[in-house]
C-alpha cells in the first residue's frame, strides 16, 4: 500500500525553467530596452578598452595651429581649443568614466554590503547605530558629499572614486538591510534554525544570496548614476585635475565657453554620457524585470 | 517520557500591549507516540512548539516561566549553542508552507547536505549518498538527478516530501509537524500523511502534529490536546476525544464539521462569535464568551485541566499512552446527552451573563466585533 501511494507520480510536461537565473536570463533576452541597452554598453566597454586602437590621434597632444577646426573626415568630431583631436579624447574618455565608474560602485557595494550585513543580521544596537550614520549619509544629496570628499581629499582619480563610492554605499547599506529584515522572518530562515544552523551560516549562506539580488539591480543602476556624477564633478572642475586626462565632464566645461563658436565641442561628450549613462538606465530596469518575474508585464 | 512540558507560558510584546499567546500549557509525549495539537488560527499550538524549540520570534516573544524537560534536559535553560545542536538532530520541524520553507537560491543537495554535515561529521559525498538514499525514502524518482534542483522546480506535494526527508536525515527523536498538509491539495494531503507516518514509525519517532484540521488527526495520532486562546482546553486519547467530547469546545467543533453517519437533516451547529482578544490577561475561561455553558464561575476563575472522570482510588493521572487520562478544563461540564446533542438540555438553563467587572467582554450572541487575536 505504502510503495503504492508513494511512487505514484504525475508526470507533468517538463517546463522550460531550468534554474533560477537562466529564466531571468531568458527573460532578460526577450526585453527590447534591456538589450539597447546592453549594446550601449558593449560600445561603451569596447571603446574603453580598445581605446588606442580606436583613436586616430593622441589625445593629450594637440596642433595649436589646428585648433577648434569643425568636424571633417581627418577630425570626425572636430579638434578642441589646443587643436587635440575632440574624437580621440571622447575615445579615452570612455575608459576614465569606465573606471572610475566601476571602481566607485565596486567600492560602494563592499561598503555598503558590509554595512547593510552587520545592520541587518546583528540586529538590535549595531543595527540602530549604523542605519542612523546612513540616514545622515543619505540626507546630504550624493553629489554634495562627492564634493566635499573630493575639496577634502583633493583632486585625482582615486579621490573622485572614493567620494563616488561612499556617496553609493549608504543606499546599498539601506537595501540589503531591508531585504535581510524581511528575509529573516521568511519560512526558509526559520526552517533553517529549525535544522540547527548557526546565525552567521543562515546570514551568509541563506539570507544573503537571496538578498544580493536587489542590489545587482542597483549597482547596475548606480553605474549610471557614477558616469554622471564623475562628468558632473568634472565639470565642476573637480575632475582628475590632469589636463592631459580625458574627462568628459571636464571636456564639457572646457567648451561651454565655445558653445556658439564650436558647438560640436560640447554635443560630443554630451553625447558619449548620455549614451553611457541610458545604456546602464536600460539595462538596470530589464534585470530588475526579469530578476523579478512579479514585475514582469 | 520524551517531552515534558509544564506551565508553559509565553507572551509577545508588541506595540498594542502584551499578547497572551500561551498559558500555561502542560503536555507530555512518550517515546515513539504520535500526538496531536488541535485548536483554530491563534490558538497558540504553533507558538507552543516554538517555543519548545526556542524559535520564537526575538526579542518580542519569550517564555515568561515553564519547563520543557526533553530527554532529560530542561530546553528552556539549555545554552545557545548546545540547543542549536539539538535541533535538527534531536527534534525536527517540519512547516507548513512547503513553497516557503526551502530556500529558493540553494539546490535541494545544498540544502540537504548542509543539514546533514551540521550535525554529522561526514564528508560532502556521504551526506549526498545519505540525501539520495532519504529522498528515495520519501518517494521522490530519479533520487540524483533531482538533488541538483531547485525548489521551484518540485511541485508543492514534492517539496514537502523533501521537507519530511531533511526532517527525518538525522532520525530526530521527535518531529513537531506544524500544519504539514494544509498547504497540499487533498489527495496529495493523504499521501504526505502516511508518508509521515510510515517514516516515523520506522524510526520510532515521536511526532507532534499540529492542525486545526480534525480529520488528519484522526487518523495519525493517538492522543490529542485541543487547544483555545492558549490553554488546552481538553486532553485524551484519541478514540475518547471523538467517541466521548466534553469540553464544550471540542463538543461546538466536532458539532461544527459534517459527518458521513449523521442524519441528513440533522443541522451543523456553528460556534459563535470570535476568539478572545489575547492582549487581555485571562481572568476566567478563555472560551466563556462564547459558550452555551457558562454559569457565574466561568468568568472569574480560570479552570484546571482535570481528570473527567473521578480516578478509582490509587490511581494516578495518566497524561501518556493508550490509556492517558481524559482531562477537560471546564467548570460547568456538559453531560454525556449534552455533548452529543451539543447544546445545554435544561431549559431553564441560562448562560451567565459577564460580571459588571467585564461587561466591555460581551457574550457571543451580543456581538460578533471584537478584534481578532493573532
Amino acid at each position: 500500500m505504502a510503495a503504492q501511494t508513494t511512487s505514484f507520480v504525475i508526470d507533468l510536461p517538463e517546463r522550460a525553467s531550468r534554474g533560477l537565473w537562466r529564466d531571468a536570463l531568458g527573460r532578460l533576452t526577450r526585453n527590447r530596452p534591456a538589450m539597447l541597452g546592453l549594446a550601449f554598453i558593449a560600445l561603451f566597454v569596447f571603446t574603453a578598452v580598445f581605446a588606442p586602437l580606436i583613436a586616430p590621434f593622441d589625445p593629450a597632444v594637440g596642433n595649436i595651429a589646428a585648433s577648434k577646426q569643425p568636424p571633417s573626415w581627418q577630425h570626425l568630431m572636430g579638434t578642441d581649443l589646443l587643436g587635440r583631436d575632440e574624437f580621440s579624447r571622447v575615445v579615452y574618455g570612455a575608459r576614465v568614466s569606465l573606471v572610475v565608474g566601476v571602481v566607485a560602485v565596486f567600492f560602494g557595494l563592499v561598503v555598503g554590503i558590509s554595512l547593510g550585513a552587520l545592520a541587518g543580521g546583528m540586529g538590535g544596537r549595531v543595527d540602530t547605530v549604523l542605519m542612523r550614520v546612513t540616514d545622515v549619509l543619505l540626507a546630504v544629496p550624493g553629489i554634495l558629499l562627492a564634493i566635499g570628499i573630493v575639496a577634502w581629499l583633493g583632486q585625482g582619480q582615486v579621490q573622485i572614486m572614493l567620494a563616488v563610492g561612499i556617496a553609493y554605499a549608504p543606499m546599498f547599506a539601506r537595501l540589503l538591510r531591508g531585504s535581510l529584515l524581511g528575509l529573516k522572518e521568511a519560512d526558509f530562515a526559520t526552517a533553517a534554525r529549525s535544522e540547527g544552523a548557526t546565525p552567521t551560516r543562515i546570514l551568509l549562506r541563506h539570507l544573503m544570496p537571496n538578498a544580493l539580488t536587489p542590489l545587482i539591480v542597483a549597482a547596475t543602476l548606480a553605474m549610471a548614476t557614477a558616469i554622471i556624477d564623475v562628468a558632473g564633478l568634472g565639470f565642476l572642475g573637480l575632475g582628475p585635475g590632469d589636463p592631459r586626462v580625458a574627462e568628459w565632464g571636464e571636456m564639457l566645461t572646457d567648451s561651454a565657453r565655445f558653445l556658439q563658436s564650436a558647438p560640436y565641442l560640447i554635443l560630443f561628450p554630451g553625447i558619449a554620457i548620455v549614451v553611457s549613462a541610458i545604456g546602464f538606465n536600460l539595462l538596470g530596469d530589464g534585470l530588475r524585470e526579469s530578476i523579478d518575474p512579479r514585475l514582469k508585464r | 517520557m520524551l517531552l515534558s512540558v509544564r506551565d508553559l507560558t509565553v507572551r509577545f510584546r508588541t506595540h498594542d500591549g502584551t499578547v497572551h499567546a500561551v498559558n500555561g500549557v502542560s503536555l507530555d509525549v512518550d517515546e515513539g507516540e504520535t500526538i496531536g495539537l488541535v485548536g483554530e488560527s491563534g490558538c497558540g499550538k504553533s507558538v507552543t512548539n516554538l517555543a519548545i524549540m526556542r524559535l520564537l520570534p526575538e526579542p518580542a516573544g519569550f517564555i515568561e516561566r515553564g519547563e520543557v524537560a526533553f530527554d532529560g534536559l530542561d530546553l528552556t535553560k539549555l545554552d545557545e549553542a548546545s540547543m542549536r545542536d539539538l535541533r535538527g538532530r534531536d527534534i525536527a520541524m517540519i512547516f507548513q508552507d512547503p513553497m516557503t520553507s526551502l530556500n529558493p537560491v540553494l539546490t535541494i543537495e545544498e540544502q540537504m547536505v548542509e543539514t546533514i554535515q551540521a550535525h554529522r561529521p561526514v564528508t560532502k559525498a556521504d551526506a549526498r549518498k545519505r540525501a539520495i538514499e532519504l529522498l528515495g525514502m520519501v518517494g521522490i524518482a530519479e533520487a540524483a538527478a533531482r538533488l541538483r534542483n531547485f525548489p521551484h522546480q518540485f511541485s508543492g506535494g514534492m517539496r514537502q516530501r523533501v521537507m519530511i526527508a531533511m526532517a527525518l536525515a538525522l532520525e530526530p527523536k521527535l518531529l513537531i509537524a506544524d500544519e504539514p498538509t494544509t498547504a497540499l491539495d487533498v489527495t496529495i494531503q493523504a499521501q504526505v500523511l502516511e508518508l509521515l507516518q510510515r517514516l516515523t514509525h520506522e524510526q520510532a519517532t515521536a511526532v507532534i502534529l499540529i492542525t486545526h484540521d480534525l480529520g488528519v488527526v484522526a487518523g495519525m495520532t493517538s492522543r490529542i490536546n485541543v487547544m483555545y486562546a492558549g490553554f488546552v482546553v481538553e486532553a485524551a486519547t484519541t478514540a475518547d476525544l471523538f467517541a466521548t467530547p466534553r469540553h464544550p469546545y471540542t463538543v461546538g467543533l466536532l458539532h461544527s464539521i459534517p459527518r458521513l453517519d449523521a442524519a441528513a437533516d440533522e443541522p451543523l451547529i456553528p460556534i459563535e462569535g470570535v476568539p478572545p482578544d489575547l492582549r487581555r490577561q485571562p481572568v476566567g475561561c478563555q472560551f466563556a464568551p462564547r459558550c452555551a455553558w457558562r454559569i457565574d464561575r466561568c468568568w472569574t476563575e480560570i479552570p484546571p485541566l482535570e481528570p473527567y472522570l473521578p480516578l478509582a482510588p490509587g490511581e494516578a493521572v495518566r497524561t501518556t499512552g493508550p490509556a492517558a487520562t481524559h482531562r477537560i478544563a471546564c467548570w460547568n461540564r456538559p453531560t454525556a446527552e449534552e455533548a452529543a446533542a451539543g447544546s445545554p438540555l435544561d431549559p431553564d438553563f441560562v448562560p451567565a451573563p459577564p460580571p459588571a467587572s467585564q461587561a466591555a467582554v460581551r457574550p457571543a450572541s451580543a456581538t460578533a466585533s471584537g478584534s481578532a487575536s493573532r
